[in-house]
């Protein structure tokens, strides 16, 4: 399988979003607030749903939320 | 730190705390080399498995308590399953190891307390590393 990166821009968003706090946000997608710190610092990978749900709160599409950066020549 | 890290460092502590005193005193010769049914360790042992259990138990409240509290005690989700997923997965590895070891090995070389303390350190040993994984695995992707 080829490799990349996931960036992401939940920070940017919550901000964007009344300074929405990552427990916030968690509560409503039924994440915790590690999870939510983890996800934003690029340490972990939500699954597709919980990155819909995401995107939902923040009425964006996914690509608005997650970016991919193939590492493929 | 969340809910679950914790519990897994209460554990990882409770283990070492009770079970590292009793396997350096069973494994010294003396106790091993006495006679069945030696119920000495045998007392040590319960002993050593109650002390283990209260520490878990007034550790566990507390730390549910504070959580509580502080209204981050939230029901487990995906992270926190793959997490968990991947600790028992890892212990698994070591019960079996252990279990081939001390039931398909020991028995053609040892006897009596020696298979029963090496059956019960595997268990242990298994216990460890799943909430050694556990703690690992929340640093590792925190």
């Amino acid at each position: 399988m080829n490799s990349g990166t996931i960036s992401n821009r939940i920070r940017t968003l919550r901000f964007e979003n009344g300074e929405m706090s990552q427990t916030e946000l968690g509560r409503r997608i039924g994440l915790t607030r590690q999870t939510l710190a983890a996800i934003e610092a690029g340490k972990y990978s939500p699954s597709l749903e919980a990155a819909f749900l995401i995107a939902e709160v923040f009425k964006v599409d996914l690509q608005g939320v997650f970016q991919w950066k193939s590492n493929a020549k | 730190m969340s809910y679950r890290e914790k519990l897994a460092w209460l554990s990882l502590a409770a283990m070492v705390l009770t079970f590292g005193p009793y396997f350096a005193f069973a494994g010294q010769s003396s106790e091993m080399a006495k006679p069945m049914p030696n119920l000495r360790l045998l007392w040590l042992f319960a002993a050593t498995a109650v002390v283990q259990m209260v520490i878990q138990g007034v550790g566990r409240w507390w730390i549910r308590h504070k959580e509580r509290l502080a209204g981050d005690l939230q029901p487990p989700d995906e992270r926190d399953l793959a997490i968990e997923y991947r600790s028992v997965r890892a212990a698994y590895g070591v019960l079996i190891a252990g279990t081939i070891l001390v039931g398909c090995v020991m028995p053609f070389n040892s006897g009596g307390w020696q298979i029963i303390n090496a059956a019960l350190a595997m268990i242990v040993a298994a216990e460890m590393v799943h909430y050694a994984t556990v703690v690992f695995s929340y640093r590792r992707y925190a």
